[in-house]
């Protein structure tokens, strides 16, 4: 016994020394993913009921078949990219035509099932959801955007050489640091419906009527250009799009500052010799600076992906009646079954499928940007 | 300074090359700053004042804050946060120093895997987990210690969240670049892994274990949803859920409403003002090395 301990010694300080860790980690993060598994096929409201198989997905779904096949669409169109990005620069131009005429069959299938089972799904699922997770998409589409975006400029900018550049790293992070749910309380009022806001004020300073902010329904399509548009086209509501305005607020300061931090480790000799040959400025940014960006462009995306997915205290806290349920992302729909309905079974199947959606687009953003992170 | 000094400065600043940075940044440090600024000058104002959203108050009014501090349990709200957070970093801190050791410094079996399997965990949305949490605090899947339920309490709002991989992700990193020289000289004085932890390796690696701290406050300071789904009593509330409340029945009192938002966030802006320097610093590193 005294001898099998001094031999394993090594291994058992090991293994006690993140036992505590890795029980509180698997407990209350690894756990629920399968209990969720579970819950979700069974009725349960408060307290266990009895077995359901698929129903809860049904009933959200509409049709699971669809639901398998419009991830199938989604993965075809992954497919398509990759098989373009993959052989374009391999072959001669008469085999490029057939890999272009490939790669371009699978889009359309791809784009074909997607439309058809969407529309399955629409017609018999939980219609609440099914939008619930377009606008989800619009908020993460239209934040993280903006924020590699203007996080590149900012991340130039700061760049150069400035006085003053530790200063504006740290005003850079403030939002960053900005408790959601405060935050959001005072974007409250900025992005108020009275004449009188601060933010109907300002625009009024560049002659444009007061708007109702948080507070209008309308499509952002309708309020830009007066058209009506349905589906998928309309764009997130003025209302959702003020929230995103906070999403960008508070985000794009840690994108910059991460993308400063990438900025400064490609060596300076690159842009020397890119000098001596006669590159422009863009030719060295597009050639030089973006490449050696992207594995952090990626990480970024990435991460962006996952915490817009999780957005909800900030759309919590400015939710208002009146924009009715256009500001209602995935998580607070999630989180509105399970609160204020009661119906655990359902929320739980729900977030089994946001959960599955994510990975899908982990997948697919790891398709889309693995060349590009390995370094040539 | 002499005027030519001044003047050789201001030309460094505003020339050519340095011109359309420089307009960059006072955009991004008005829009940075101005909600801030508004929610100054509103919590200072009488109550007309702050709906008609001046942007000065007339006569500057401090006794808002004094009102808000006192009505309404706000005081108890934001005692209670800061007690919630503490005890959370505590909790983090000393569930996650050892295991970044170990993970860092030790050698066993699937130390690797492990380690990437916990990992994986970041990518499971926190919603996801909220249901299932629920439940076990009810003590409803496994038999709890200290209360068969842990509805309405302290330990039900931090032992949640006292394990973070994203801590002991940043820990590891740091403890990896300790020289292996330190520990070889330890071990021939006899040291345990114990003492070189707490002796050596926890003094060298304050400034992570600083910035890891902070980020832990900061997480569980901002924590909304968990404790709006497990406290039905007030006791507990903490001041997100306080200021929440106070958004949905603002009615006319915005100046009120911006003097709490200010000592909410008031702690955060604080810690972060002492610490801006390690913060970016590891914000940095982190995007990098992933």
């Amino acid at each position: 016994m005294n001898n099998f301990l001094r031999k394993n010694s090594e291994k058992i300080v090991g293994y006690s020394l993140i036992s505590p860790a890795v029980l509180l980690i698997s407990l209350f993060g690894v756990f629920p993913v399968f209990f969720g598994m579970y819950m979700s096929v069974h009725k349960w409201k408060v307290f266990k009921g009895r077995f359901l198989g698929f129903e809860n997905y049904e009933r959200i779904l509409g049709s699971i078949p669809a639901f398998f096949v419009f991830i199938l669409g989604l993965l075809a169109l992954i497919l398509s990219y990759w098989i373009w990005s993959e052989y374009k620069d391999r072959y001669q131009f008469k085999q490029k035509i057939y890999v272009l005429i490939s790669s371009l069959t699978i889009l359309s299938i791809g784009i074909y099932l997607i439309n058809i089972n969407w529309s399955i799904m629409v017609d018999k699922g939980d219609e609440d959801y099914l939008y619930a997770l377009i606008y989800t998409l619009y908020y993460a589409l239209f934040t993280i955007i903006f924020e590699i975006g203007l996080g590149l400029v900012i991340a130039f900018a700061l760049y150069q050489k400035l006085a003053g550049k530790q200063f504006f790293q740290m005003i850079l992070l403030f939002p960053y640091i900005t408790p959601a749910v405060m935050g959001a309380a005072v974007f409250f009022l900025i992005f108020g419906k009275a004449e009188t806001s601060f933010l109907n004020q300002f625009v009024g300073f560049f002659g444009i009527e007061p708007q109702l902010w948080l507070f209008d329904k309308r499509p952002i399509t309708e309020v830009l250009f007066g058209v009506k548009i349905d589906g998928l086209f309309a764009g997130p509501s003025l209302a959702l799009t003020s929230s995103i305005f906070y999403g960008i607020w508070s985000y794009t300061g840690y994108y910059a500052i991460i993308l400063l931090a990438g900025l400064s480790i490609i060596p300076s000799d690159l842009y020397e010799a890119a000098r001596v040959e006669g590159a422009s400025r863009w030719q060295t940014f597009i050639k030089i600076t973006i490449p050696l960006l992207m594995p952090i462009i990626f990480f970024l995306a990435l991460t962006g992906f996952i915490n817009t997915f999780q957005a909800f205290n900030s759309i919590f806290v400015m939710q208002t009646s009146s924009a009715g349920d256009t500001m209602d992302v995935v998580t607070i729909e999630i989180f509105d079954h399970f609160w204020g309905r009661v119906k655990y079974g359902y929320a739980a199947a729900e977030g089994v499928i946001l959960f599955v959606l994510l990975n899908v687009l982990a997948i697919s953003q790891y398709v889309i940007f693995r060349k590009k992170i390995h370094y040539d | 300074m002499s005027f030519s000094e001044r003047k050789f400065i201001m030309t460094k600043i505003f020339n050519s090359e340095t011109r359309v940075p420089y307009i960059i940044l006072t955009i991004v440090f008005i829009v940075s700053i101005y909600p801030f600024f508004y929610m100054i000058m509103t919590s200072l104002m009488t109550a007309g004042e702050a709906i008609n959203q001046y942007v000065f108050p007339r006569t500057p009014i401090f006794e808002n804050y004094l009102e808000v501090w006192t009505s309404n349990n706000f005081q108890k709200y934001t005692i209670n946060s800061i007690i919630i957070s503490s005890i959370t970093v505590v909790g983090v801190l000393i569930t996650s120093i050892p295991a970044a050791y170990s993970f860092a410094r030790i050698e066993f079996p699937f130390k690797n895997l492990i380690f990437y399997l916990l990992l994986l965990s970041l990518m499971i949305p926190e919603i996801i987990t909220l249901l299932p949490h629920l439940l076990i605090i009810r003590g409803e899947i496994i038999p709890l210690p200290f209360g068969s339920s842990w509805m309405n309490t302290l330990q039900g709002l931090t032992v949640p969240f006292m394990g973070n991989i994203f801590v002991i992700f940043l820990l590891r990193q740091y403890f990896k670049k300790i020289p292996n020289e330190l520990w070889d000289a330890a071990r021939l004085d006899g040291a345990s892994h114990f003492y070189f932890l707490t002796r050596i390796v926890v003094p060298m690696s304050m400034p992570i274990i600083v910035t890891a701290g902070l980020f832990t406050f900061i997480i569980a300071w901002n924590s909304f949803a968990w404790p709006l789904l497990i406290l039905t009593k007030e006791d507990w509330y903490p001041v997100t859920v306080s200021i929440y409340s106070f958004v949905r029945e603002v009615g006319p009192n915005f100046h009120l409403l911006m003097a709490a938002c200010l000592i909410a966030i008031a702690p955060i802006l604080l810690l972060y003002f002492f610490t801006q320097r390690l913060f970016i610093e590891s914000i940095s590193n982190f995007g990098i090395k992933e």
